[in-house]
């Protein structure tokens, strides 16, 4: 260190040890072209960012890949078992597991595995076409009141209180209850879109409000650009982000309050094969014959821990208070 | 005189015979990365603070100077660890203390004044609790002053300061008392006429409680005309110590809070950022450490705001003999306010020495840019590539351009009585932002607005693009008043008047594309087809000297600087006469700031552009206008050529924000 020193002739009067006049060696302090870009560094979107991120978190892979086999299991259910769900015979009622039927019979003495691999496909259409939905109607009352304010806003946010109030589960029974005799699996949907859609309209509403808020929407309408175009192309792709995280989240819980509803009987007719309405039916035998309400349980918590898994693997990856930086 | 010379020779002295407070040796901080990559954020860094000394670390974001500073308090952040090199504080090797040890030398013997005065405070806490909280936390003393060794060798020179006892602090219940007896004294000694007045102004002003001592009341006595003896006699019936309450004021008074008794019971968000400011320097001084540590202190606040509460640092520090280590990213700051600077660059130190020396000889090729660059030691308007005789074919284009400018109206943008209220939540006046505000922008010429935060030169701004309405008075573009514009009219005015604004990170939406975001005005106003578009936005990008590569690129992987040259070509995409820069600058390191500029310049050389430019810094102003407008509390002060300005204020207020800008003094040469 003291061999690089240098010291100048013109100090007025000898500095104090350690702070003599330094200067480095210019070999060993190159200087850079001021603020020059990095053009190795490969290029990344928001979206490429949050999938360069998701592909590395081991949460995404597993849950990923068991969505995926959900998802087979829903669309090919014939692929896994050549038993017919309702083909049901009371000589077989509690019979034990045996070749060709490896978790045995219900009560009614149906296949219990066929049971399972059909529930797949309505418990996962219910929780998609759920989701869907309250996405849609969400983000639109909440984009509408975050972007226009005013009146509008205050009238849509009261709405949205007013069916914050209701408890969910309540006002499903309330409105199944009305429609006992349908047997679509839409009635279901339809609920619970319209008691769900409320958290996603509050999200939507404080994504659209802060990015309605940043400066590159001034920056727009300085050159040029309409409110509706900035809506559009710059507010509305901005707080995508938080509500793809809640829609992936709650496809979960969606999944389950169809379980529950059919459950309590008020959801899907008996007539459909559920995962609910088999763990209802288990209720009688639960006590002699455990395992019938063990597999349709297993098969709903899977399939639902699969869903919360992905929500919080998408949550990290586009978090938006770590992209601001 | 001879006697500031003695102290001067004194200090030296001192600081010669006690050794460096801190000594820094090759310093070396790692980071480690996400993905395990170890980043040396501070690499063979050594410096020395002496005591009662004012150092300065200066360099730009990045290099390493906060980091090094933060290594010496044990705050490094994240993952930042010390990973050679020493640091010895008063012989104590800090780089191998545990970090309950550092508890115990924070604040005792260590104080900082963090860089944000908004978040560094607790907003549940009123102000008081907090200075309360710093000097609880170390086991204060609060009736007694705890000078430095340093500053008590000092002032032993002028005043023989006996026991302990002479540190006692002036408690509130006595002071009535103390400033009678004060009077009553005067008078017998005979003191009388406006030797009495002042006296006794001195005596109201200086004694605050808790935080003027025995001996400094008597000195005061003794230097006002009165005897030794009566003086000491006074001092020691008075002055008998302070309770909590009036040391938390008297630290508060100290750091320059008015009336700061009332002040310790607010909360922080009564205050602006520069009371918190200085509620910060109260705190981090309330334990009478030997370093403080001022990490950019004053960089969020004014200038005029930053100058005085440096002044008042300065004089606090100096009489407490509190060492400062100051940490900025502004060479001329640094060259006014320590006596020895080290610059650092990339993590390294790469020169340092005395001051004055350092700027006017800089060596090492850094530092030489940085001098050539710092816009509060340009003495004047930068000299565009073209005005060099570089480019000798567009300076002909720009005459031309000027020719056909002529013809035109000599006035591009007209301002005349322009007025704009607020309506204020729960107030039933409305607040005028701008309060009758006239002045025109000639053609291919630079205005600047400069004012502080808060003079309304931002609304002026937004209002000359059409994005506020005037309350009253009208913003004219090419004769035309703006007010009526509409569908096409509008659009073509939003053609030609185009803005750059302050904050680089905000202006350009997050999903786009840099080629999107250049593209977007293009598309807007239906302008060509993809593939000319695409090479327009390449010839522009050339323009604002980016490669063609960040064309697939997004605003989040670019720098400030980089960000601010997209918004700029963004701004070029419609070929405009006028751009509005809305702080462009402000928020970019010095050398890109200096980058951004010529760019600016250039550009208006190049295409005969006129430019609105709103700013706080007056040195920047200097750099590229040619005529000023300076806003006070919405109205305007003055207006004149940059010369004028510069030259011969005519205002008060002018003045005082020139005398603000630092180093502005300095006597600089390149060599």
């Amino acid at each position: 260190m003291s061999d690089d020193m240098t010291m100048t002739s013109q100090s007025a009067h000898t500095a104090l040890p350690g702070q003599e006049r330094y200067v480095a060696p210019i070999e060993e302090t190159p200087l850079h072209e001021v603020d020059s870009v990095d053009e190795a560094a490969p290029a990344a979107s928001m979206w490429a960012d949050a999938w360069r991120t998701l592909r590395k978190n081991p949460l995404f892979i597993i849950s990923g890949i068991m969505i995926l086999a959900v998802v087979f299991v829903a669309l090919f259910p014939q692929v896994l078992t050549n038993q017919d769900p309702n083909y049901c015979t009371l000589d077989n009622s509690l019979e034990p597991a045996r070749a060709g039927h490896p978790f045995g019979f219900n009560l009614q003495g149906c296949d219990i595995y066929a049971r399972v691999i059909y529930g797949t496909r309505t418990s996962l259409s219910v929780g998609v076409l759920a989701t869907v939905l309250v996405v849609l109607i969400g983000s639109l009352i909440g984009a509408l009141a975050g972007f226009f304010g005013g009146w509008i806003d205050a009238v849509l946010s009261r709405l949205t209180d007013i069916f914050l109030a209701l408890p969910i589960l309540l006002g499903a029974i309330v409105v199944l209850q009305m429609f006992r005799t349908s047997t679509s699996i839409w009635k279901v949907v339809l609920v619970m879109a319209l008691f769900g859609w409320v958290s996603t309209a509050r999200i939507a509403r404080g994504a659209v409000m802060e990015s309605k808020n940043l400066e590159f929407n001034t920056a727009s309408t300085a050159l040029g650009s309409t409110p509706t175009r900035n809506l559009f192309r710059h507010i509305i792709p901005n707080s995508l982000a938080p509500i793809i995280v809640v829609g992936t989240t709650s496809l979960g819980t969606y999944i389950v309050l169809e379980a529950t509803l059919s459950f309590l009987g008020v959801g899907l007719p008996s007539s459909t094969v559920s995962w609910g309405g088999d763990i209802s039916d288990a209720q009688s035998v639960l006590t002699t014959d455990p395992m019938v309400l063990f597999y349709p349980s297993a098969a709903l918590a899977i399939t639902v821990l699969a869903f919360i898994m992905m929500g919080d693997a998408v949550k990290d990856a586009l978090d938006p208070k770590s992209r601001t930086a | 005189m001879s006697k500031v010379m003695n102290t001067a020779n004194n200090l030296e002295a001192l600081q010669r015979e006690q050794g460096p407070l801190l000594e820094v040796k090759n310093l070396q901080v790692d980071f480690t990365t996400d993905s395990n990559r170890v980043v040396h954020a501070v690499r063979d860094a050594s410096f020395s603070v002496y005591p009662g000394q004012w150092v300065a670390i200066v360099g730009e974001s990045g290099s390493g100077k906060s980091t090094s500073a933060m290594a010496v308090l044990g705050l490094l952040a994240g993952t930042g660890h010390v990973s050679g090199g020493s640091i010895k504080l008063d012989g104590q090797e800090l780089t191998e203390l545990k970090p309950k040890d550092f508890d115990k030398l924070r604040g005792s013997k260590m104080g900082l004044v963090p860089q944000d005065p908004m978040s560094n405070l607790n907003p549940v806490w009123r102000i008081g609790t907090q200075v309360k909280e710093a000097l609880v936390a170390n086991g204060m003393d609060i009736s007694h002053e705890k000078r430095s060794k340093l500053a008590t060798a000092l002032a032993g020179g002028e005043v023989a300061v006996k026991s302990a006892d002479d540190e006692l602090f002036i408690s509130s219940a006595e002071r009535p008392a103390l400033m009678e007896a004060a009077k009553s004294g005067l008078q017998k000694a005979g003191v009388d006429g406006e030797r009495f007045e002042a006296a006794m102004q001195h005596f109201e002003q200086e004694w605050d409680a808790g935080s003027q001592t025995r001996w400094r009341v008597a000195d005061d006595l003794i230097q006002a005309g009165m005897g030794d003896d009566e003086a000491w006699a006074i001092a020691k019936q008075y002055v008998t110590g302070s309770n909590m309450e009036d040391r938390i004021a008297g630290l508060l008074s100290e750091a320059g809070l008015p009336d700061a008794a009332t002040r310790a019971r607010q909360f922080p968000h009564e205050f602006s950022g520069g009371m918190r400011q200085r509620a910060l320097i109260a705190i981090g001084l309330a334990c009478r450490p030997d370093l403080l540590i001022a990490d950019e202190p004053t960089s969020a606040l004014d200038v005029t705001v930053q100058k005085r509460i440096l002044d008042h640092l300065h004089n606090l520090t100096d009489s407490l003999g509190t060492a400062v280590l100051f940490i900025t990213h502004d060479l001329g700051l640094a060259a006014e306010r320590a006596q020895h600077i080290v610059v650092m660059y990339k993590g390294q130190v790469v020169e340092s020495g005395p001051s004055l020396e350092v700027l006017q000889h800089p060596q090492h090729p850094y530092t030489k840019r940085l001098v050539a660059a710092a816009p509060s030691l340009a003495s004047q308007r930068i000299i565009s590539a073209q005005k060099q005789g570089l480019d000798a074919e567009s300076l002909k284009e720009h005459h031309t351009k000027d020719d056909a400018a002529l013809e035109r109206s000599e006035h591009i943008i007209t301002v005349d009585h322009l007025t704009k209220e607020f309506k204020l939540p729960r107030r039933k006046e409305m607040f005028k932002a701008v309060d009758d505000v006239s002045f025109s922008l000639k053609r291919g010429t630079t205005l600047a607005i400069v004012g502080e935060s808060g003079s309304g030169k931002s609304t002026v701004a937004n209002m000359v693009l059409k994005l506020l309405e005037p309350s009253a008075g009208t913003v004219t573009y090419e004769g035309k008043n703006i007010a009526g514009f509409k569908g096409k009219e509008l659009l073509d005015f939003r053609r030609h008047v185009q803005p750059v604004f302050q904050n680089p990170y905000g202006s350009l939406d997050p999903m786009y594309s840099i080629y999107r975001s250049i593209e977007e005005p293009l598309r807007i106003h239906g302008i060509g087809d993809t593939k000319s578009r695409r090479k327009r936005v390449r010839e522009l990008l050339d323009m604002v000297n980016m490669p063609e590569s960040v064309m697939g690129r997004y605003p989040n992987e670019l720098s400030g600087g980089q960000r601010q040259r997209i918004a700029i070509a963004r701004a070029m995409a419609l070929n405009p006469d006028v751009i509005v820069c809305d702080e462009a600058v402000s928020a970019l390191d010095v050398l890109v700031q200096d980058q951004v500029l010529r760019l600016l310049n250039d550009l208006q050389a190049e295409q005969g552009l006129s430019y609105l430019f709103i700013t706080h810094d007056l040195a920047v102003v200097r750099q590229i206008a040619d005529e000023v407008v300076v806003m006070q509390h919405g109205k305007l002060v003055e207006h004149a050529t940059t010369d004028e300005v510069f030259e011969h204020p005519k205002m008060k207020y002018t003045q005082d924000l020139l005398d603000a800008i630092p180093g502005g003094k300095l006597q600089l040469g390149l060599d």
